[in-house]
């Protein structure tokens, strides 16, 4: 087998169109079985008071933009939260599993969406994604499979899981 | 009975301060789980050892304790501080893990409170038997420039153990592809980095780049990055970018830093590596800066 290292030069069009690079990854149904596979789940989203969010922002230092969590019980104990994050480039759908004892079991990236030129802080760009996360399948510039440059940080899925870690302790453990 | 339908898995996970996909494809659905899990638990573990920010990894006790007395490390840590060392020799410390204290100064480590000798390189990190490392000065590592590489090529060890026949792994843009289908890579437009400038095609090989378009920002009034040239101390503040293919992700990943700083000058050391190397200019405009004689087919074209 031989290797193989070739340029390809895209055409004008891709050059200049304001690409957006998206990928899905895992349907909620598909993220909750790699996180906690076999399990059962039931739903118990979580609508956040005033003095919840207040609190989660102060102990994780990070801002709570929705008042509603999505949550699932996992049977045998446990939690499943699907969590967005919002950073200059990127726009991103995640979820975590929390094991009975308050602790990260795992994080799995559901959607990742890039863009350039501010579309990521337009609700507007980002609310055609809302409701897709459960079933159907979502693909924008399906060309752009693999992208090497220079490392993104993951800065925003950090802060993300922190915010979840106090929503845990104040809106879940209890 | 066997089907011959194939399944394809892809996973993201958050690891190694960046965005880490895994992606295999087979028969049988279970394995294909199993191999994925053993690929992210190898990142999981280089990132235990290699993390500059964990307190606890071999990489933080050996900037606390290696100066004035040795430090036992993992034989990962050791295999991946072996190569370091080789390639700043080999590049006259262009590559240079010792200067991590210079990224603290600039805020892209976090600082520490202990007091660092400003004079410290990569030639007073000393590697003795039994996976004992010793500084000879004061100093603070990071092995941020070549760590990520090696957690793609055990990522790879891993599916491949597990039986996985092909795939990718990617960490952040280092990334390495196995098996017998190829895969295209675009690349990041230099100055627009959520445009492909290009593409690259790529078939059992790795490929890491570096450019500086998400990491520049202004210290004293100055532009900086923290893709700094070992010999002088100074950063890069081009728009460009620079990609490496090598038969390893370590290797490419140290390559891309050391082209960065050398330019044409580090064509002998692709050459001995039988890497490739691909400038991308601030305009998107692509050069190779070596090609290697090994692969005399699909050559470039910028039409």
């Amino acid at each position: 087998m031989k290797a193989e290292f070739a340029f390809i030069a895209l055409p004008v069009s891709a050059l200049i169109a304001p690409s957006a690079f998206a990928v899905r990854y895992l349907n909620v149904e598909q993220a909750q079985q790699a996180i906690f596979p076999g399990k059962s789940f039931t739903a118990a989203p979580v609508k956040l008071t005033g003095v919840q969010r207040k609190a989660i922002e102060q102990a994780s230092g990070v801002r709570v933009l929705h008042d509603e969590q999505q949550v699932w019980r996992v049977s045998g104990g446990g939690w499943f939260i699907v969590d967005e994050v919002v950073g200059k480039h990127e726009f991103i759908t995640y979820a975590a599993g929390i094991i009975a004892d308050g602790s990260v079991k795992q994080i799995e990236i559901m959607d990742y969406r890039e863009t350039y030129g501010g579309q990521i802080r337009e609700q507007k760009w980002r609310a055609q994604f809302v409701g897709k996360t459960s079933r159907s399948t979502l693909k924008l510039d399906s060309d752009v499979k693999n992208i090497s440059g220079a490392t993104l940080s993951c800065r925003h899925i950090t802060d993300g899981v922190k915010r979840l870690l106090a929503f845990y302790e104040i809106a879940l453990k209890h | 009975m066997r089907s011959h339908s194939s399944i394809e898995i892809r996973r993201c996970r958050p690891l190694l301060g960046t965005f880490v996909e895994v992606e295999t494809s087979g028969a049988n659905a279970a394995r294909l789980e199993r191999a994925i899990g053993a690929a992210f638990a190898a990142i999981e573990k280089v990132q235990r050892l290699m993390s500059f920010h964990d307190p606890t990894s071999d990489v933080s006790r050996m900037n606390r304790e290696a100066f004035p007395r040795s430090v036992i490390v993992h034989p990962w840590t050791w295999k991946v501080l072996e190569a370091a060392q080789q390639f700043a020799r080999e590049s006259d410390g262009a590559f240079d893990v010792a200067i991590a204290r210079r990224l603290a100064d600039h805020g892209y480590l976090p600082r520490r409170d202990y007091r660092f000798d400003s004079a410290a390189t990569w030639q007073d990190i000393f590697l003795r038997k039994n996976y004992r490392v010793f500084f000879r000065r004061q100093l603070m590592i990071d092995l941020g420039g070549i760590a990520k590489g090696f957690a793609v090529d055990q990522a790879v060890a891993a599916l491949k153990g597990n039986g996985a026949k092909k795939g990718i792994v990617n960490a952040g843009g280092d990334l390495r592809v196995f098996g017998s289908t190829s895969q295209v890579i675009h690349l990041r437009h230099p100055s627009k980095p959520v445009q492909a400038a290009g593409a690259v095609r790529l078939r059992d090989r790795a490929m890491a780049t570096s450019g500086i378009y998400f990491a520049r920002r202004k210290y004293r009034r100055r532009s900086i990055s923290p893709m700094v040239d070992g010999r002088t101390g100074r950063s890069s503040r081009e728009l460009i970018s620079v990609s490496v293919a090598a038969s390893e992700c370590m290797t490419a990943d140290a390559l891309t830093k050391i082209i960065f700083a050398l330019r044409g000058k580090g064509a002998a050391l692709l050459a001995q590596y039988h890497a490739d190397a691909l400038l991308l200019e601030r305009d998107g405009e692509a050069s190779w800066i070596f090609r290697s004689p090994c692969d005399t087919r699909d050559r470039t074209r910028f039409d």
